[in-house]
C-alpha cells in the first residue's frame, strides 16, 4: 500500500515536469511548425494544427537567392558535413591524443562555412550569420584569454577578497547597457570605425569581463595550490605549471564560462544594433525582418528563429552538463 | 581593461551635461542640468519608469515562486532529470529576440494563443497597447525561469538529506519542511537570485524593443526610451539620452545597495 502511494507520487511529480516543459516549449513547438507552412495556413484565425500541406519555402526565401532552390542539394551538404565530423569524433575516441582531431572537427566546419556560400547562391543573411560566428568567436577567445589570467592572478596572489571582485561584476552586470553603447557609440563615430565588427567585440569583451574573471577565479580556487607546487618543485616553471597543470584541471571550468560567453555574444542584440550600420548579426536581422508585418514575414521569421536558434540547441546538447554546473557554481557560491 | 569599462561611463557623465546630436557629433555645447530636467519632465519617462517597475514587481517574484516549485520537482526525480533539465533551459538560452518574436507569434493573429482566447470568449484577440505589457510580463516570466530552477536546484543539492528526515521525524508536512529546512538553507542563494532578477529585468531591452516596432511607445521600458532618445533616426540627442542613462545608473544602485551590502555582509561572513 505504502509503496504504491509512493508510485504515484512519483508519476505525479514527473506529470508536473512534464507540463511544465510542455508549457515552457509551447513557443519553439510554434515556430517549428509556422515555419515549415504555407503563408495562406498562417494567416487564417483559426489555425490549422495538423494536416496541413507541409514546405521548405520560407528557408528558401530567408537564406537563399534562388526562390526554387533545390533543399535536397543543401541537405546532401549537410549530410557530407555531419558525415565528416562523424567519423572525425569517431576516430578521436580511439586515440591517445585528443586535440589534433578536435582542431580538425573545428577546421571541417570552418571549411564547409566557406565552401557553403560557393556552392549555393546566398542572401545577405548568411553574413549576417558569418559575422554572428565571427562575432562570438572572437570574443570567447579575448574574453576567456584575459579572464584566465586575471582570473589566476586574483586567485593566486591578491588579498582582495573573492566578495569584493563578485560585487564589482555585479555592479558593473547591474549598469544600463544603454550607459555603455552611448559612449561606444561617439568615440567609435568620431573615429570613423562604427560598422566594424572589431568594436562590437570590443564593447562585448568589455560588457562581459567582470563576470569572466569572476567565475574563472571561483574556479581556480578550486584548483590546490599543492598541485602547481609539485609541478614546480619537479622543475617546472610557473607558466609551465599553469599550462601542463592547472589548466587542464580547469577545463570544466573554461567550457562552462565559454559557453556563457558564447551565449552573450551570439545574442547580443542592442550594442550590435547601434554600433553596426550594415555588418548586422543573425538578431538584429531577424528583427528587423520581424518590423514589417505582412502575412509572409511570419513564416520566414519562423524559418529565422529556427536557423538562429538550431546551432545553439545543438551547443547546449552537447555541453548541458558543464552549462548546469557552471550556472549551479556559479549560483552557489554566490 | 578598466579603461574599457570606466572610460564609457566617464563620457556618459560628461555627455550628459552637453547639448548633442546624432546628426552632428563634433558639434557640442555644454547646457549644465538642462538635459536632466527635460527628462524628468518628460511624461513618456514617467511611462517608461512606470512600465518597468510594474515589469520587475510582477516577474521577479513569480519567477522566483515557479523556480523554486519546479527545483523542488526536480530535486524529487532522479530517473529523466537531464532530460528535464535539457529542455527547461530552452527560454533561457535561445535568443531574447528571438524568443520574443515565438511568443508574439502565439499571440498574433493565426497563433495558437490567440485563436485559444477567440474559442474561450467569442472575441478575435489583437495585441493592442494595453494588453502589450501582459504578454511582455508572461516573456519575462518565460525567460528568466529556467536560471532561477537551474540555480536554486543547485542549492537544493547542497542540502543534506538528514536534516529533512529529522524535520520528518518532529512531524514537520511538507510546507512546514519548505519553511523551516529548506529556504533558511537557501537563504543566500535566494538573495542572489533574486539579485540578478532584479537586474535583469529591470534593463530588459529586447524583448520591449521588438514589441515597441509593432505597438510604439506603450510597450518602452526606460532602456527602450532610453535607445528611442538617444539613436531613433536623424533627431536622437545623445546629450538627453546619457541623461537618461546616468538616471537609471542612480536608480538602479538606490535599488541594489541594501541587496548589495547584504550579499557582501555574507560573503564575509562566511569566510
Amino acid at each position: 500500500m505504502k509503496q504504491l502511494r509512493s508510485y504515484s507520487k512519483t508519476a505525479g511529480i514527473h506529470g508536473a515536469l512534464l507540463a511544465v516543459i510542455i508549457v515552457s516549449s509551447v513557443p519553439f513547438y510554434w515556430a517549428a511548425q509556422t515555419s515549415i507552412k504555407f503563408t495562406r495556413d498562417t494567416i487564417r484565425r483559426k489555425p490549422t494544427l495538423w494536416g496541413f500541406d507541409v514546405t521548405a519555402d520560407p528557408y528558401r526565401k530567408f537564406w537563399f537567392v534562388d526562390e526554387e532552390q533545390n533543399m535536397w542539394a543543401v541537405g546532401l551538404f549537410f549530410l557530407a558535413l555531419g558525415a565528416v565530423i562523424a567519423a572525425i569524433l569517431f576516430i578521436r575516441k580511439r586515440c591517445e591524443t585528443t586535440w589534433p582531431l578536435t582542431l580538425a572537427v573545428l577546421g571541417s566546419l570552418w571549411v564547409a562555412l566557406n565552401l557553403f556560400p560557393k556552392t549555393f547562391d546566398m542572401n545577405r543573411e548568411f553574413d549576417y550569420f558569418v559575422n554572428s560566428i565571427f562575432v562570438t568567436v572572437l570574443t570567447v577567445i579575448i574574453s576567456i584569454s584575459i579572464g584566465m589570467l586575471a582570473g589566476y592572478g586574483l586567485a593566486r596572489y591578491s588579498g582582495l577578497s573573492g566578495a569584493v571582485i563578485l560585487i564589482v561584476a555585479l555592479g558593473f552586470r547591474a549598469l544600463p547597457r544603454t550607459a555603455f553603447v552611448l559612449p561606444y557609440f561617439y568615440v567609435a563615430k568620431e573615429l570613423g570605425i562604427l560598422d566594424s565588427r572589431l568594436v562590437i567585440v570590443l564593447a562585448l569583451v568589455a560588457v562581459n569581463q567582470p563576470f569572466t574573471i569572476w567565475m574563472l577565479r571561483s574556479f581556480f580556487m578550486e584548483v590546490p595550490r599543492e598541485i602547481e607546487e609539485a609541478a614546480m618543485i619537479d622543475g617546472a616553471t610557473r607558466l609551465q605549471a599553469f599550462r601542463m597543470v592547472v589548466v587542464p584541471m580547469m577545463w570544466p571550468g573554461i567550457i562552462a564560462t565559454s559557453l556563457f560567453t558564447l551565449l552573450l555574444a551570439y545574442n547580443e542584440f542592442l550594442f550590435v544594433r547601434v554600433l553596426a550600420v550594415t555588418n548586422w548579426t543573425l538578431p538584429v536581422a531577424i528583427s528587423a525582418l520581424a518590423g514589417g508585418d505582412t502575412a509572409t514575414t511570419v513564416t520566414e521569421g519562423a524559418a529565422a528563429a529556427v536557423s538562429i536558434t538550431l546551432p545553439i540547441v545543438i551547443m547546449i546538447i552537447i555541453f548541458q552538463k558543464h552549462l548546469v554546473k557552471g550556472l549551479g557554481a556559479g549560483a552557489v557560491k554566490g | 581593461m578598466a579603461t574599457l569599462m570606466v572610460f564609457p561611463l566617464v563620457t556618459t557623465i560628461v555627455l550628459s551635461f552637453n547639448r548633442i546630436f546624432l546628426r552632428d557629433l563634433s558639434h557640442r555645447e555644454w547646457i549644465g542640468f538642462a538635459n536632466y530636467t527635460d527628462v524628468l519632465s518628460d511624461p513618456d519617462f514617467w511611462d517608461a519608469v512606470q512600465l518597468t517597475t510594474l515589469f520587475v514587481v510582477t516577474v521577479v517574484p513569480i519567477h522566483l515562486a515557479l523556480g523554486f516549485g519546479i527545483a523542488s520537482l526536480l530535486d524529487r526525480v532522479v530517473r529523466g532529470r537531464k532530460m528535464y533539465m535539457a529542455l527547461l533551459l530552452l527560454p533561457f538560452i535561445v535568443t531574447p529576440v528571438v524568443g520574443t518574436l515565438m511568443v508574439r507569434d502565439l499571440f498574433d493573429r493565426g497563433g495558437l494563443l490567440a485563436w485559444l482566447w477567440e474559442v474561450l470568449t467569442d472575441d478575435p484577440f489583437v495585441i493592442t497597447s494595453g494588453n502589450v505589457k501582459w504578454i511582455l510580463i508572461i516573456h519575462g516570466i518565460w525567460s528568466t525561469t529556467p536560471f532561477a530552477v537551474i540555480a536554486l536546484f543547485a542549492g537544493m543539492q547542497t542540502l543534506p538529506g538528514e536534516r529533512l528526515e529529522a524535520a520528518e521525524i518532529d512531524g514537520a508536512g511538507f510546507w512546514a519542511k519548505q519553511r523551516f529546512v529548506t529556504i533558511p538553507h537557501l537563504r543566500s542563494l535566494i538573495i542572489f537570485v533574486l539579485l540578478i532578477s532584479i537586474m535583469d529585468s529591470y534593463r530588459a531591452f529586447d524583448s520591449a524593443f521588438v514589441f515597441g516596432q509593432s505597438v510604439g511607445k506603450s510597450a518602452h521600458t526606460v532602456m527602450v526610451y532610453n535607445f528611442d532618445v538617444a539613436l531613433r533616426g536623424q533627431f536622437g540627442r545623445i546629450g538627453k539620452g546619457s541623461a537618461i542613462a546616468v538616471i537609471t545608473i542612480i536608480g538602479i544602485f538606490v535599488v541594489l545597495i541594501p541587496f548589495l551590502r547584504k550579499s557582501y555582509k555574507e560573503q564575509i561572513a562566511e569566510r
